[in-house]
Formats: structure tokens, C-alpha cells, sequence
């Protein structure tokens, strides 16, 4: 069979035809932002490598939302025929990811730099803050409550340092702004009680001063005992002869109200009985004359304003006494010494010798300074 | 007769030219999408977040080409198909290397919480021995509420164990111990200076 040559030109006509509209199929098909997604991932990529999903999570969601809708159109563009595509869209998305990418990365590595500089700070205040209530307040009777809080507070500071240490900023920063707020808190309440008890100084230091004078004109001894720095001192003449460790009552700080409430008086006293060992259980004694006339009228204002029940009782029997040395506040309102040094002071003193019980002898700023 | 046959042929052949050369390798795809859900359950974004994050990087850059292929007239999905083996492979090895991490902070926060119980139980003993100080019962007062704190911390940190989150539990417990050395030293301390 012949194969006619007007045939054999037709096959090669409709090849070319076909072959042509591949060519131009490709040559002016929509081209897919391929580089510009790449872009787009590449950024997100390092946003994350920056931790822009942890500091500046907002603007990295964002990136991730846009370069997800361009990948969704191009998707739906792709399955558009091919003269019919358009990728606008795509571009726009991926464009959008990339400047969300890049600003969250930005952001990130600033945030990140910022929060560790004022984490950094923060923690070395807190530790300052922390060294100042231990200096000031280890000697202190604060409440369970306070005390409970500035555990808990250096706990959170534990973790907070040790969460900086990693650097999960702002895992620390929650726990350093806990820490923060519970050893702030306390240190301010506290540092609040011991001011309010300073303000009795000029009360004390007019007690003291009195006393040391009574000293010096009758030639003759007194005791004052400071009970912020648990000291005795044995005035003769009206100058210091002996200073002495004393305990206290465990709750000392401020006047005593109340029978039972373990704490030490504070005020203007006398020695009214001497007990040697066969008439007291705490090696030798010299008994106070607590209520005197201040303690009684304060104790009964307490009672007409209803701060004490009406059955409420003053208390008594406070004294200087032996067995002391243990190093504690442990007597129910006593102030305890040594037996060596309550021979000496149980000698020298009589019945009528003076005993001034202070809250401190030093002003609070310098007590707050030592 | 022939010749038609021929035109027939050869019209297949350019349909089958435009259609493509390839598919797309869903089952590829599916499997490295399910090896990455595998690693998020081992939780490799919490103990290998950098390989983690590497692998989903992958996955992305692997759909992009494959759009990138299926927008074109002569699809060949060959370099998608070994990218999606090496996903795979690095998916499984992910999820492994989590498992083996979280594997040991789990056993770094039981070493640390026998190493606190420890520590906890001599400072209850050194407590009872510890001098009264010139400090007072206040310092001991403070310690024996830091001992309190340091218990509750320690319950916190068992808690979060037992609910898996080890990474969190060992956070607290080293914090923990931390404070319940310093507190463990500063008896120690006390109880020195007195028998000196």
C-alpha cells in the first residue's frame, strides 16, 4: 500500500500544531510563586528558631495563618486549567507570611533580649531583698502567715533563677513576678510592724535615761534590759558596768497585755522580791513589779475599747531568773539569764533596784544599718 | 486503517504526555504526616523542640514542591518521593529521640527526688539537734516553715510526675533541692560553730 504524501503531510501538521500549543502552553502559563512561598517558609523557619512562637507568638501565628492561605490557593489555583490560573492571591499570602515572619523574629529576638536584662535585674534585687529580710527579720518574731509567704517567695525566686538559668524567660518572669510580689509584700508588712514598735523609742530611750540617772545620783545599780538585741546591762553609778546574753519571752515584741501571751513587759519596773533556789525553779530569781500603774490602766483601756475579753487577767510574776543560756526566747514573759550571771546580778541586787525593759536602746536606722 | 490506528496512538501518547508523567505520592505524604503527629504524641516539641520543628520545616518545604509539580504540564514527583523517605526517617527518628530525652529527665527527677527525700529527712534530724542559736527561735521557726515549703514543693513536683510532665516536675524539684541544701548547710554550719 502506498502512503499518499498529502497524508503523511497532515500527520505532520497536527504534530506540530499540537506540539506548538505545548510550547506555548508552557512559555505563557501563569508561573506559581514558588520562590516567594520558599521565602515565606524559610522566614517562619527562622522566626521559630528564634523563638518567635514563644515571644512574639501574635505576629508568628499570624506568618503561620498567611503562608498556610497561600498554600491553600495555590492548591486551588492548580487545579484551575492552566491559561485560567492566577496567582495573585498566593503571592500576596506568601508575602504577607514573610513580613509577619521576619517582624516576629524581629520582635522575638528584642522581646527575648529586653525581658532577660530586666529578668537579670529583678533577680539580682530580689536576692538583695531577700539577704535584707534575713539580716533584719531572721531575729524577729514575724507571724506563721508572713513567714509562710517569704518561703514560698524565695521558693518561686529558686524557680524563677533556675528557669532563667535555662532560658525559658518567660516561664522565670511568672515566677520571679510571684516571688516578687510575695517577698515585697512581706518584707514591706514587716518592716511596717517594726516601725510602728520603734515608735515608742522616745518613750524608751526617756525610761533609760531616767534610769541611768537614777543610777548616778544614788550611787547605786540598775539593770535595763534591751530586748531587740537580748542584752542585760548592769548600770552602777551611771555607767555600764555589765552587759549580759538575755532571753525572752518568744513573742517579745511589744508591751505585754495579757496573762499567757509569752510576751516581756516593757516599762519602768523595780525588784520587789529575791527568790534563791529553795523558793524558785529557775536556779535564783528577782521577782518584777509587773502590772505596774501604766501596764494596769493600759490593760484596763483594753478591756473598755473590747480589744481583751472582760474575763481577760493581766499576768504577773514576771522576773529576772537563772536557766537562762539555751540561746532561744523561751520563758513566758521572764527575762532569763545564765546561773553564773544571775549569781552575779541576783548579789548585787536588792529589793527596790531599778529594771527598765526596753524595746531597743538603738534608734530603728541603726538597728536597720547593723 | 493503519493510518487511523496510528492517529490514534500517537493522540493517547500527547494526551498522556500532557497529563502528566506522575502522581502525586499521597501515600508518601499521609505516612510522613502520621510520623509527624507520632513525634508531637512523644512530645518532641517539649524534649527535642529544635529537630522537632527541623521535621515540620521539611514537611512544609516537601508541599510546597509538590504544588510546585502539580501546577506543571510534566509532573515528576521523583525528588518529592525521596525528600518524603528522608521525612519519614527523620519523623520515626524524632519521635525516638524524644521518647529516649523524656526517658531521661524522668530518671533525672527520680534521682533528684530520692536525692531531696534524703536530704529532707537528715534535715529533720539535724533540726532537732541544731543549737538555738544566738539567733533564737525565730531562725528556727523561719527553718522549720522553709522545711514546710520545701515538702509542699516536693508533693507539687511527685504530682506533676505522676501526671508525666516531667519536664515541669524537674523545674521544681531541683529548685527544691536547692533550698533544702542551703537549709541542710546552714544547720550544719550551726551545729559546727557550737561544737567548736
Amino acid at each position: 500500500m502506498k502512503i499518499s504524501w498529502k497524508r503523511i503531510l497532515l500527520i505532520i501538521l497536527a504534530t506540530i500544531i499540537i506540539a506548538s500549543t505545548v510550547i506555548l502552553l508552557i512559555r505563557f502559563a501563569p508561573e506559581p510563586p514558588a520562590r516567594e512561598v520558599e521565602s515565606a517558609r524559610k522566614a517562619i523557619s527562622e522566626a521559630a528558631g528564634n523563638k518567635a512562637d514563644t515571644y512574639s507568638r501574635k505576629q508568628y501565628n499570624q506568618a503561620r495563618v498567611y503562608y498556610d492561605s497561600a498554600m491553600v490557593n495555590w492548591k486551588r489555583e492548580n487545579q484551575k486549567f492552566i491559561y485560567f490560573r492566577n496567582y495573585d492571591r498566593v503571592l500576596s499570602f506568601a508575602r504577607l507570611s514573610e513580613k509577619k515572619a521576619t517582624d516576629a523574629q524581629q520582635n522575638s529576638v528584642t522581646s527575648s533580649a529586653n525581658l532577660k536584662s530586666k529578668l537579670s535585674e529583678k533577680l539580682h534585687s530580689l536576692k538583695a531583698l531577700e539577704r535584707e529580710l534575713n539580716k533584719l527579720f531572721d531575729n524577729y518574731p514575724l507571724t506563721e502567715e508572713t513567714r509562710s509567704r517569704i518561703s514560698k517567695g524565695r521558693m518561686l525566686l529558686e524557680e524563677g533563677d533556675i528557669a532563667f538559668r535555662k532560658g525559658n524567660y518567660l516561664q522565670a518572669n511568672r515566677k520571679v513576678t510571684d516571688a516578687e510580689y510575695l517577698l515585697t509584700e512581706s518584707f514591706e508588712n514587716a518592716t511596717e510592724n517594726l516601725k510602728n514598735y520603734f515608735k515608742s523609742y522616745s518613750q524608751w530611750k526617756k525610761w533609760v535615761d531616767l534610769t541611768i540617772n537614777e543610777s548616778k545620783k544614788n550611787n547605786d545599780y540598775s539593770i535595763i534590759i534591751d530586748k531587740f538585741s537580748r542584752k542585760c546591762y548592769v548600770y552602777f553609778s551611771g555607767r555600764k558596768k555589765y552587759e549580759f546574753d538575755a532571753e525572752l519571752g518568744k513573742n517579745w515584741v511589744g508591751y505585754k497585755r495579757v496573762k499567757g501571751d509569752k510576751a516581756t513587759p516593757e516599762g519602768m519596773y523595780r525588784i520587789t522580791k529575791k527568790f534563791d533556789s529553795r523558793k524558785t525553779k529557775y536556779y535564783k530569781a528577782l521577782l518584777l513589779n509587773y502590772p505596774n500603774t501604766e501596764d494596769t490602766a493600759r490593760f484596763r483601756a483594753e478591756i473598755a475599747r473590747g480589744t481583751l475579753p472582760p474575763n481577760a487577767k493581766i499576768g504577773g510574776l514576771i522576773e529576772i531568773h537563772g536557766n537562762g543560756g539555751k540561746g532561744i526566747d523561751w520563758t513566758e514573759g521572764c527575762v532569763a539569764l545564765t546561773d553564773r550571771e544571775m549569781d552575779l546580778v541576783f548579789k548585787i541586787a536588792r529589793v527596790g533596784t531599778p529594771v527598765t525593759i526596753v524595746g531597743s536602746l538603738a534608734e530603728l536606722d541603726t538597728v536597720i544599718s547593723k | 486503517m493503519k493510518n487511523k490506528v496510528l492517529m490514534g496512538l500517537a493522540a493517547i501518547a500527547m494526551v498522556a504526555v500532557l497529563s502528566s508523567c506522575g502522581k502525586v505520592p499521597q501515600e508518601k505524604i499521609d505516612a510522613a504526616n502520621t510520623a509527624i503527629t507520632a513525634a508531637q504524641t512523644a512530645e518532641a516539641a517539649v524534649y527535642v523542640p529544635a529537630e522537632f520543628a527541623a521535621v515540620q520545616d521539611s514537611m512544609k518545604a516537601i508541599m510546597a514542591e509538590v504544588e510546585v509539580q502539580n501546577g506543571k504540564l510534566f509532573k515528576n514527583y521523583k525528588n518529592v518521593t525521596v525528600k518524603l523517605d528522608q521525612t519519614l526517617a527523620a519523623a520515626n527518628q524524632v519521635a525516638a529521640n524524644a521518647a529516649t530525652k523524656k526517658e531521661e529527665v524522668k530518671k533525672e527527677v527520680e534521682t533528684l527526688m530520692t536525692e531531696i527525700k534524703a536530704v529532707i529527712e537528715e534535715n529533720g534530724k539535724l533540726v532537732k539537734k541544731a543549737p538555738r542559736g544566738k539567733e533564737g527561735a525565730a531562725v528556727l521557726e523561719q527553718i522549720k516553715t522553709e522545711m514546710a515549703t520545701i515538702d509542699a514543693s516536693v508533693t507539687e513536683a511527685q504530682g506533676l510526675y505522676d501526671k508525666g510532665a516531667y519536664m515541669d516536675a524537674d523545674n521544681k524539684v531541683k529548685a527544691a533541692k536547692e533550698r533544702a541544701v542551703a537549709i541542710n548547710n546552714e544547720l550544719k554550719e550551726a551545729i559546727a560553730k557550737v561544737r567548736r
